[in-house]
């Protein structure tokens, strides 16, 4: 029937893999590994991978881990512009008030695209 | 058609009713003034983002390998190198796009299966009628009293 985008992103990355076919791709990156973030409460309507639970809670930066188009651009095929993406190390206390206090080491780690971040 | 497929609408229509989830207080298409901002994000969240949600633990179980989930899974791999569509699409097709309901209650790879035909409609591959009328000749062909 109709003919699709043959440059889309599998022509992209072939030969290379995703997210590698976006290195050198984005911006430099904001934060740096043991910079304290919060997590910032955008809208979420139609498309997201910031967990909800972790919105509005302070993290460390565990891992600065690579360039990609943000999920929320790459769910509708989007991908022009690549941000820096970070796992985010919380404590679980932080997370869940009703986490027990008999394990205050206890930690949780997830991963977020650089727009989700800002300075503690 | 028959009292055969009578019979099945209005069975369809029942189990329908008892898919309603019950967050669903306020009826069918409130009036605005019903919709506190709390509410409207509930409504409108992604239904793939449980985590934190209330809920009653999970029971372990392993599930037994089926040779369609492998098949489903190659279908929208090769959907990928075709260009029809990239991971994170097929993530918003087949885990929030379909809806907390059928996110919760179909079989994983049975959501990947739907997304397929999904895109490739959206996508002006296929029509909704072509794809109507080969499922209708699949089934009757498993199906001949139909």
């Amino acid at each position: 029937m109709s003919q699709h985008d043959r440059t889309h992103h599998a022509k992209i990355a072939t030969g290379k893999g995703d997210p590698q076919c976006f290195i050198g791709t984005a911006d430099p990156a904001k934060f740096k590994v043991g910079d304290r973030v919060r997590i910032k409460n955008l809208p979420d309507i139609f498309y997201t991978r910031c967990q909800v639970y972790s919105r509005g809670a302070v993290g460390e930066v565990a891992v600065v881990t690579h360039e990609s188009p943000a999920p929320e651009d790459e769910a509708w095929g989007h991908v022009d512009h690549s941000e820096w993406f970070y796992i985010v190390r919380f404590k679980q206390k932080d997370l869940w008030p009703e986490y027990p206090d008999d394990f205050p080491n206890d930690t949780l780690q997830t991963e977020f695209s650089e727009r989700w971040l800002e300075s503690v | 058609m028959s009292s055969t497929t009578r019979e099945e609408i209005l069975r369809h229509l029942t189990a329908v009713a008892e898919l309603q989830p019950p967050v669903q207080k306020t009826g069918k298409a409130p009036y605005p003034t019903e919709i506190t901002h709390e509410l409207f994000r509930a409504y409108t969240r992604s239904p793939h983002d449980v985590g934190g949600e209330h809920d009653i633990p999970c029971e372990w179980s392993e599930e037994e390998h089926e040779a369609w989930g492998s098949r489903a899974y190659v279908t929208t791999e090769c959907l990928a190198w075709r260009g029809v569509w990239c991971a994170e699409e097929r993530r918003r097709m087949q885990n929030v796009d379909l809806g907390t309901t059928q996110y919760l209650g179909l079989p994983y790879y049975g959501r990947w299966l739907l997304s397929a035909a999904r895109v490739l409609v959206d996508g002006h591959h296929v029509t909704l009628t072509e794809l109507i009328n080969k499922i209708d000749e699949v089934k009757n062909r498993h199906e001949p009293a139909r």
